[in-house]
C-alpha cells in the first residue's frame, strides 16, 4: 500500500470508529482493531501509526481541552461542554486541566481552535514584537 | 511616582478583555529552517505563524492535514512537540525615509547599532505588481556613472536590467557605482538645509545581499559608507550563514521598501546582488518541503519566483504619482553559460542585460563589459540627448572593431580604412576604461566621448590614452567647469557649445604631454 492508499483506509477505519453521535466509541475502536488482528493487511503497522493519529485529530474535535489557573467547578465545565456542543453542532465533551502558568482564567481547545482568555496571554500582548 | 501607576492604569484599561481565538498546531518535523505542523486547519496561505520564543514564520504548504512553515530568526530554540498559533497577519516590514542610511535583517530590523528604525509606515513583503493602467513608458535616464553603460546601454527609471556574468568579473562594482553616483547626482542638487532644488528628483537606493559572506557586505557597507552614499541607501541583508528562509524573503522585503518610494511619487533603484543565491534557497526550501523538483532541481514555480519580484518595478505615471522603482537584478553564471536555468528566466524577464566577461576582465578591460552581448531594450529613450549625440554610433563602431580585431589576429596586411577603425576602436576601448567605485558625471561622460570621437586622441599611443583621459577630465573639472554646467543645463550640443568643448579640448592639448 502506497502512503496515500494507507492515509484513506485509515480515515475509512475512524469511520467505523464513530458511534450515531459521531463520537469516538472504545467499542468500536476495539472491534475495528480485533478485525485488523484477525485479518492484518500488508503494512500493519504503518496503518496502525495512521490511525492513530487520525483517532487523535478525530477526538480533539470533540474533546474541549479546558485548561485553568484556581478552582475550576464541574458545573462549569459542563457549560463549557455544552456551549461547545451548540458552537460545533457534533456532542462535544470537556476535559480540565490544571495550568498554574495562565495564572488566571481559561484556555480551551477544541480541534486546531483555541479560545483563551487568560491574564497570562493579556500580559503577552503586551510585549509582543510589532510586525 | 503616582505619574507611572497612572500610565500603568491607563494601560490596563486599554487591554482587550474578551476571549481571544486562534488557531493552532504542533510541530511533527522540523529541517533546515522549515517546520512542518499538525493542525493549524485554519491557515491561510502566506500567513504569518507565531511559534514560542517570539519566532515567526510564513505557511508555504497547506496540505491536507500538514502545514509547512518556513521560519525566520533561530530554529535552533524550537522542538518537535512544540505549538504554533496563526495570527491573521501577513508578514510585512518597516519602510520609509527612516531606514536610509540603515543596514537591516530581511525583517527590517535593524543590525547596524544605531539604534530601532525610526519608521511609522509598513509594507506587506508580498504584494502583486502595479498593474497596466498605472504605468508608463520609461522615459527618465538613470544615470550609472559608467560611461560604457551610460553611452551605450542606457538605463532609464523603472527599467529592469540584469548585471550578469562569472564570479569576480565586477558585477557588485557596477552595481555600488551606479549607487554611488545617484547619491552624487542627489548632493549636487542639494540645498544648503537639507531639501532638493526644485524639480529635482532624487534617487534613493537600496542594495540586497543575498548569501553572501559576510566579510564581502561588510566591505560594500564601508565603500557605500566612504562615498557618502550610505545617507540615501538601505541596505538589506540575508547572508549566507542565514536560514534560507531569510535568503528567501530579503528581496521581497527590499522590494516593499522600494516601492514605498514609487508609491510616493519618489525614484528609487534596487540591486539584487544575487538571485542566482536566491533561487538556490529557494530550491533549499522547496527540497525540504517536497515540492516536485525541476530542471536542476529547481522547483517548478522558480520562474515566478523572480518574475513576480522583477514585474513589481516600474514607472507610474502621473495620475499614479510618477514614482519608480528601477531594479538591478545580478546573476551569476557558471563558466560564462548564459543559457543555464536561472540566466535564461531572468534575461527573460528583465528589459536588457549587462553581460560581463572574464575574458575581457583578465585583459585589464575594465568594466569588463561584453559590448556586443549586452543589451538595453528601453533605455534608449530614456538617454540623455548630449549623450545620444556623441555615442549614437559607439555601440556599431566597437561590435566592428571587435570583429575586425579578431581577424587583424591572423597578421595579415591590413588596408588604411581597416586600420583606422581598428586604431580608433582601441583608442574607445581605453576610453572605456573606469577605476572602480568612480562614476563619472553625464557631462563629463559627454566631452571625453566628443574628444576621442573626434580624433583628438588619434595620435596619442594607446597605453597613453588612459592618462591622457584622465587628465583631460581633471582640465574639464578645474578649469573648464562653465563648459561642464552648460553641458549639464542644456542636456544638449549646439553648435556654440560644440565650439566651445572644442576650444577646451584643443587648449589642453596644447598643454599636455604624453
Amino acid at each position: 500500500m502506497r502512503q496515500r492508499e494507507i492515509k484513506d483506509f485509515a480515515k475509512r477505519l475512524v469511520e467505523l470508529s464513530l458511534d450515531n453521535e459521531r463520537q469516538v466509541s472504545a467499542d468500536r475502536v476495539h472491534g475495528v482493531l480485533e478485525a485488523l488482528q484477525a485479518k492484518p493487511p500488508r503494512q500493519l503497522k504503518a496503518l496502525l501509526k495512521e490511525y492513530l493519529t487520525q483517532l487523535r485529530r478525530e477526538l480533539r474535535q470533540t474533546q474541549a481541552v479546558v485548561e485553568y489557573a484556581g478552582d475550576l467547578s464541574a458545573a462549569t465545565l459542563e457549560s463549557i461542554a455544552a456551549e461547545f456542543t451548540k458552537l460545533t453542532g457534533r456532542k462535544v465533551t470537556a476535559v480540565g486541566k490544571p495550568n498554574p502558568e495562565l495564572i488566571a482564567g481559561v484556555r480551551v481547545r477544541v480541534g486546531d481552535d483555541v479560545y483563551e482568555d487568560s491574564l497570562a496571554t493579556r500580559l503577552a500582548t503586551l510585549s509582543i514584537p510589532n510586525f | 511616582m503616582s505619574s507611572v501607576l497612572e500610565d500603568i492604569q491607563k494601560e490596563i484599561e486599554k487591554l482587550e478583555t474578551k476571549t481571544v481565538k486562534s488557531n493552532v498546531g504542533t510541530i511533527v518535523q522540523l529541517a533546515d529552517g522549515v517546520a512542518k505542523l499538525d493542525g493549524l486547519s485554519g491557515v491561510m496561505y502566506s500567513e504569518m505563524v507565531e511559534f514560542p520564543g517570539g519566532i515567526f514564520g510564513v505557511a508555504l504548504n497547506l496540505e491536507e492535514d500538514e502545514v509547512g512553515v518556513v521560519i525566520f530568526g533561530d530554529v535552533s530554540q524550537l522542538k518537535e512537540g512544540d505549538e504554533a498559533k496563526t495570527t491573521g497577519r501577513l508578514l510585512s516590514v518597516p519602510v520609509g525615509k527612516g531606514l536610509l542610511g540603515r543596514v537591516v535583517s530581511a525583517l527590517g530590523e535593524p543590525v547596524d547599532g544605531k539604534g530601532p528604525i525610526d519608521s511609522e509606515e509598513r509594507y506587506p513583503v508580498e504584494k502583486i505588481a502595479p498593474g497596466i493602467l498605472p504605468r508608463k513608458s520609461v522615459d527618465q535616464p538613470l544615470a550609472t556613472g559608467i560611461m560604457a553603460i551610460d553611452s551605450m546601454i542606457p538605463i532609464g527609471r523603472g527599467q529592469r536590467e540584469l548585471i550578469i556574468g562569472d564570479r569576480a568579473t565586477g558585477k557588485t562594482t557596477i552595481a555600488l557605482d551606479t549607487i554611488i553616483n545617484q547619491a552624487n547626482i542627489n548632493n549636487q542638487h542639494k540645498n544648503a538645509d537639507g531639501t532638493f532644488e526644485e524639480g529635482f528628483r532624487p534617487v534613493y537606493s537600496i542594495y540586497v545581499a543575498i548569501g553572501q559572506k559576510q566579510s564581502n557586505i561588510a566591505r560594500t557597507v564601508k565603500a557605500l559608507e566612504k562615498a557618502g552614499a550610505l545617507e540615501y541607501c538601505t541596505i538589506v541583508i540575508a547572508p549566507a550563514a542565514a536560514n534560507p528562509a531569510n535568503q528567501y524573503i530579503a528581496p521581497y522585503s527590499g522590494c516593499a521598501m522600494g516601492e514605498y518610494y514609487m508609491q510616493n511619487g519618489m525614484d528609487s533603484l534596487i540591486v539584487y546582488d544575487d538571485l542566482s543565491k536566491h533561487a538556490v534557497a529557494y530550491r533549499q526550501i522547496s527540497l525540504i518541503l517536497k515540492r516536485p523538483s525541476g530542471r536542476e532541481a529547481y522547483p517548478g514555480d522558480v520562474f515566478y519566483l523572480h518574475s513576480r519580484l522583477l514585474e513589481r518595478s516600474a514607472r507610474l505615471n502621473e495620475d499614479n504619482g510618477n514614482g519608480s522603482l528601477t531594479a538591478l537584478p545580478v546573476i551569476e553564471t557558471q563558466a560564462g553559460d548564459v543559457s543555464a536555468y536561472i540566466p535564461t528566466n531572468v534575461i527573460s524577464i528583465t528589459d536588457g542585460q549587462i553581460f560581463l566577461e572574464t575574458d575581457l576582465f583578465n585583459q585589464g578591460i575594465r568594466p569588463a563589459i561584453s559590448v556586443g552581448l549586452s543589451v538595453s531594450r528601453v533605455g534608449s529613450a530614456a538617454q540623455v540627448k548630449a549623450t545620444k549625440q556623441v555615442a549614437g554610433k559607439l555601440k556599431g563602431q566597437l561590435a566592428q572593431y571587435r570583429e575586425l580585431a579578431a581577424f587583424a589576429q591572423f597578421g595579415s596586411d591590413l588596408d588604411a580604412q581597416t586600420k583606422a577603425i581598428l586604431d580608433k576602436g582601441d583608442r574607445t576601448v581605453e576610453l572605456f576604461k573606469q577605476p572602480p567605485l568612480s562614476p563619472k558625471p553625464m557631462e563629463v561622460q559627454v566631452a571625453l566621448i566628443w574628444a576621442v570621437e573626434n580624433g583628438f586622441f588619434a595620435d596619442v599611443e594607446v597605453k597613453k590614452v588612459a592618462a591622457g583621459i584622465a587628465a583631460l577630465q581633471e582640465f574639464f573639472v578645474t578649469a573648464k567647469g562653465n563648459v561642464l554646467d552648460k553641458i549639464r543645463e542644456q542636456k544638449k550640443l549646439d553648435d556654440t557649445l560644440t565650439a566651445e568643448i572644442k576650444e577646451a579640448i584643443e587648449e589642453w592639448k596644447r598643454s599636455w604631454k604624453a
